[in-house]
């Protein structure tokens, strides 16, 4: 569903160009979780931006879908990102002057979907915030705007979710919410999922984890194979 | 398109009810309210004063012919649909038994005037009324004097060339009787369809003949531009209220390019507003333009959501700017009914037209380059809070505005040096502004350092914040400024109105004063509490040659009209002399011949030219003049070049010669005297020892321009409260705008824990510094814009204001201080968590 073959991303900076990634190579598969974990500062949201098509690589390819990203310009990775990627923020990334639902409507609307409204209620109950449709984000609390946020990701049922830091500003009980809620309408929708996060807790509940360290990336393991290995 | 428009419609109506397009919408609605309410109260008070002015030339316009008017014009004309009359204009002689008289005889149609109205009076020099109706044939209407220099009485008959008139009435004034205290013959008003039997319009006589045109202004315009083509310059002169060059003309012309210049100034402050506005607008909406990209919107979808959000928004701003405008102009009229006339056409359709174009225009073109900031934010943006727009070509932004702001002007005033000279100091101002940042940057760096009080902290911000902060300097004092332009140009401009005719300036003149009465004059006067100005001594001569070579003397253009050679003076010249200067004279070339030399080098007597006359006849410094007096030659040289005003009421010459040169001659002298209203019916008593002088009143015309001078003041200075409203109004939008900003920065000092009185002082610290320098640069760039205006616009003198240098920076950190105390109080009642949630 992933793949990146030798992916680089230099800046240029005032004190010279800078090598944020170091050339990176991994592929994830369909249905997959993956976990970009590592400390700040290691390049794991540069190599997430990348991914999702936000930004340009310096050199190397981008496969997602089978479609090269390397080879399209802004406008044609927006078509992409509109029809097969969904997002989740850290800081929520909701619009403020929309309601919970109008947010939620958004991302249909763009893609063109059919009773975008119908859509967005439906998957509003799902996250337990109906009730709160016509509120706007100001009127809900952290752990709502995410649940808003993670219903805006899956309305149009995207391939591919990526998600940055999604419980780095909740508490604890938030946190556990939002978990649950991602991986449970990834395992139904059958989303393949690539996570950044630093909490290592919340990467334990993805299949792959890849560490991310001064622009290199290194596979850590998968719970597959823990599960094999505790199996041995 | 209909999701672009539904998701643009969502956000204009959740943002209009949460109140996040405030600010924007102000700044339009304050724009297109201020040019509306300011252009239309002025289209209104100019109708008025139009027809006012219009009635010192009895119509619209005129045309002035040395020949009979063809009447295909005059019934073209009418094909317009325009009034039109007749006037026939000569000097002739009456007689009354042995008496005779030269007059200035007018005989008029049945339509005139056009405009204004003809006075009479019961008795010579009694009460006037002003009447509607004519001689009849055979009928003559003449002025007082004449009834003192023929000896008649009302019923008794005079002889005008070949015809008899019975006097009928007395006739105090006509519309376009002239000021003129030379060539004035009394007037006597005859009917039009007894020229022809009196024989005085022959060849050799010099007749004028006037055509009157009165009429709607579209109709007018065409039909001038229909005739002018077909004028001939030697013999035809259009005239209409705009060319008026009396005193009256020139007040009412400064008044409507004041009014120009008022509605000039609110375009600009609206544009300003509308400028911040449109940036904090684009700022605010980096981030949900970085979410819809990221969501899968197209650059496209993009630019079509904000272009109708922007155009929803001009539509309501324009919707209630309108309303406003109009119930705020309707509010001035009803206030100032009772001092100032305005036209009742409530509705007038410019003004209405103006004040949607530059409510669009502005907010389109204002918009622009926040707008193209917008489409260019990345979506990386989502991830990367640091990364906004990629549009760093600043110039694209000066052009667009600086483009946007100078057609407005041009547009709008159709005047392209009134809108350079505001356009070009406005430039001047923002290079100093930008300086005078780089100094306070400077100094920032210096003084915010050390123990954090609220003053280090003040300078701190101003430091951080100084491409911000050169924006609002900037913006605040393009608003000072403008405002000090319309505020000093109001005082000095309705300051010189009134010093051009003070309380006690003489409202009679006296002329053909004999040397051998004068003293006798001077003593009774003296007896009768009386105070005479000076005498002026004057003979009629013509002006013959400059450097020996003859010029064409010919009394008119029309007697002679295709003669060749040096244009002379068109008349007789009144010649005085005199070794004072006369006050409200300037020399501006060569020296005023005061000194005891009586003769230039070449042995000619010293003479000093007005400046109008010099240029028009093409009279330089040295140039040899001569004159011919009754039978004598006078030589002199020009040793002096004078400017007069001719705006006072004092007797003017173009020629001052020098007292020897004249020795021989026995002059008469001319002199003026003011005396109050309630003693006016002692006049005929005053004079009846001096049966030879002839009287001049002007005591009604004074009148009549001190009214009008005062009802224009009156107008200014509503005109002058309206956009102090606008600009203050502009100042508060602006400092909204930054308190914004200022949220983030407080919500993050008070979660530190600082004081609320810490906060406070240090953000009105902070505004005061602001407030203060843009002051001071406003009165700067204030001084620069008023004497280009006055100089080269307004033809007033050119003066300094020192006073405001002190004035303006105080007022303007007074001014700031206070909205930005307001501003910060309204943040800091809100708490820290109420302020942080708004923040995410």
């Amino acid at each position: 569903m992933i793949k990146a073959n030798s992916v680089t991303k230099i800046v240029n900076t005032s004190e010279g160009s800078l090598q944020i990634l170091r050339p990176i190579s991994f592929e994830v598969k369909s249905g997959e979780s993956v976990a970009i974990i590592g400390a700040s500062g290691s390049g794991k949201s540069t190599l997430l931006g990348l991914l999702a098509g936000l930004d340009e690589v310096t050199e190397g390819e981008i496969y997602l879908d089978d479609e090269g990203l390397h080879n399209m310009d802004e406008e044609q990775r927006a078509v992409l990102r509109g029809n097969k990627v969904g997002f989740i923020f850290q800081s929520f990334m909701l619009v403020q002057s929309l309601t919970a639902l109008e947010n939620v409507m958004l991302p249909a609307e763009i893609a063109g979907l059919d009773n975008p409204k119908k859509l967005a209620t439906d998957i509003l109950e799902q996250v337990g915030l109906k009730h709160r449709a016509n509120h706007f984000p100001n009127q809900l609390s952290g752990g709502e705007q995410q649940r808003v946020a993670i219903a805006r990701a899956f309305i149009t049922s995207p391939k591919i979710l990526f998600a940055d830091e999604p419980t780095g500003n909740l508490d604890a009980k938030n946190s556990e919410k939002i978990e649950s809620l991602l991986f449970q309408l990834n395992k139904d929708k059958g989303t393949t999922l690539v996570l950044v996060t630093h909490d290592n807790a919340l990467a334990q509940h993805c299949t792959r984890q890849l560490t991310m360290n001064a622009g290199e990336l290194t596979e850590t393991t998968s719970r597959v194979d823990e599960q094999h290995i505790e199996a041995v | 398109m209909s999701t672009s428009f539904n998701l643009a419609w969502r956000l204009f109506r959740h943002e209009a009810r949460r109140g996040e397009l405030t600010i924007i919408l102000l700044a339009i609605v304050l724009s297109v309210a201020a040019v509306l309410s300011l252009s239309l109260f002025s289209e209104r008070l100019q109708g008025a004063l139009k027809s006012r002015s219009a009635a010192f030339i009895a119509a619209d316009a005129q045309l002035r012919s040395g020949e009979p008017i063809d009447e295909n014009w005059l019934a073209k004309a009418r094909e317009e649909g325009l009034s039109t009359a007749k006037q026939v204009a000569t000097r002739s002689m009456v007689f009354s038994g042995d008496n005779m008289s030269l007059v200035d005889l007018r005989a008029v149609n049945q339509q005139y005037p056009l405009k204004g109205a003809i006075s009479v009076s019961d008795q010579p020099f009694g009460e006037k009324q002003e009447i509607n109706a004519l001689p009849a044939e055979g009928e003559a209407w003449v002025q007082a004097r004449l009834f003192q220099a023929l000896n008649i009485a009302l019923g008794d008959e005079i002889e005008i060339g070949d015809g008899v008139f019975t006097v009928t009435r007395v006739l105090v004034d006509i519309p376009d009787a002239g000021f003129s205290i030379f060539n004035t013959d009394p007037i006597t008003l005859i009917n039009m369809n007894d020229v022809e039997r009196l024989g005085v319009t022959g060849p050799g006589s010099r007749v004028r003949y006037i055509g009157y045109f009165s009429g709607e202004v579209s109709a007018l315009s065409s039909f001038s531009d229909w005739l002018l083509p077909n004028l001939n310059d030697e013999l035809h002169a259009w005239r209409t209220v705009a060319d008026d060059e009396s005193a009256i003309g020139r007040s009412v012309a400064n008044a409507e390019r004041y009014f120009l210049l008022a509605s000039l100034l609110a375009i600009v402050l609206a544009a300003v507003s509308i400028a911040v506005a449109a940036q904090r607008y684009a700022q605010r909406h980096f981030d949900p333009v970085a979410i819809m990209k990221t969501l899968g919107a197209t650059s496209q979808l993009i630019r079509q959501v904000y272009l109708i959000q922007i155009m929803l928004i001009t539509l309501l701003g324009i919707a209630i700017g309108l309303v406003i405008g109009f119930i705020g102009q309707q509010v001035v009229v009803s206030l100032v009914a009772e001092q100032v006339d305005v036209s009742l056409d409530v509705w007038h359709w410019r003004p209405l037209l103006i004040a949607v174009a530059t409510g669009a225009t502005c907010a389109l073109l204002f918009s622009l380059y926040p707008l193209l900031q917008l489409f260019s934010v990345p979506p990386l943006r989502v991830l990367r809070k640091d990364i906004s727009a990629n549009l760093r070509s600043r110039s694209l932004q000066f052009i667009a505005s600086g483009g946007a702001i100078f057609s407005l002007m041009w547009m709008y005033s159709q005047d392209l040096k009134v809108s350079a000279i505001l356009f070009s100091s406005g430039i001047a101002l923002v290079l100093g502004l930008l300086a005078a940042t780089y100094v306070l940057i400077v100094l920032g760096r210096r003084l915010g350092s050390g123990r954090m009080g609220p003053w280090q902290l003040a300078w701190a911000r101003i430091k951080r914040r100084a491409m911000d902060n050169s924006v609002q300097l900037i913006s605040f004092s393009v608003t000072i400024m403008l405002l000090l332009v319309v505020l000093v140009m109001r005082n000095d401009m309705v300051s010189q109105w009134r010093s051009q005719l003070p309380e006690g300036t003489p409202n009679y003149f006296l002329i053909n004063i004999t040397p051998d009465i004068q003293p006798k004059l001077d003593r009774h006067f003296n007896d009768n509490g009386i105070q005479i100005d000076e005498f002026y001594p004057v003979i009629r001569g013509r002006f013959v040659a400059v450097n020996d070579e003859g010029v064409n003397t010919a009394v008119s253009k029309e007697d002679e009209p295709n003669r060749e050679g040096r244009q002379g003076l068109g008349r007789e010249a009144n010649l005085t002399w005199s070794s004072t200067l006369q006050k409200e004279n300037k020399i501006v070339e060569g020296e005023w011949h005061a000194g005891t030399d009586t003769l230039t080098k070449e042995g000619l007597y010293p003479v000093s030219v007005e400046a109008g006359v010099a240029e028009r006849l093409g009279i330089s410094m040295g140039d040899k003049l001569t004159f011919n007096v009754g039978s004598e030659i006078v030589e002199t040289s020009v040793t002096s070049i004078r400017e007069v005003n001719w705006q006072t009421m004092q007797p003017n010459f173009f020629f001052v010669i020098h007292p020897d040169a004249m020795a021989s001659f026995s002059p008469t002298y001319i002199t003026s005297f003011y005396l109050p209203t309630e003693r006016k019916p002692e006049l005929t008593n005053l004079l009846r020892p001096f049966g030879s002088i002839t009287m001049f009143d002007v005591d009604a015309r004074i009148n009549q321009v001190r009214e009008i001078v005062d009802q224009v003041s009156v107008a200014v200075e509503f005109i002058l409260v309206l956009v102090l409203m606008a600009g203050s109004l502009v100042l508060i939008a602006q400092v909204q705008a930054s308190m914004d900003e200022r949220r983030q920065e407080i919500a993050i000092l008070r979660t530190l824990g600082a004081k609320g009185g810490l906060i406070r002082r240090s953000v009105i610290y902070e505004f005061l510094i602001i407030g203060s320098v843009a002051g001071f640069m406003a009165a700067l760039a204030n001084e620069l814009s008023l004497y280009m205006l006055q100089t080269s616009v307004f033809q007033m003198e050119g003066s300094l204001h020192f006073e405001y240098w002190a004035i303006a920076p105080s007022v303007g950190a007074v001014v700031v201080g206070i909205l930005g105390a307001f501003g910060c109080w309204r943040l800091l009642t809100l708490n820290t968590s109420q302020m942080l949630r708004k923040m995410v």
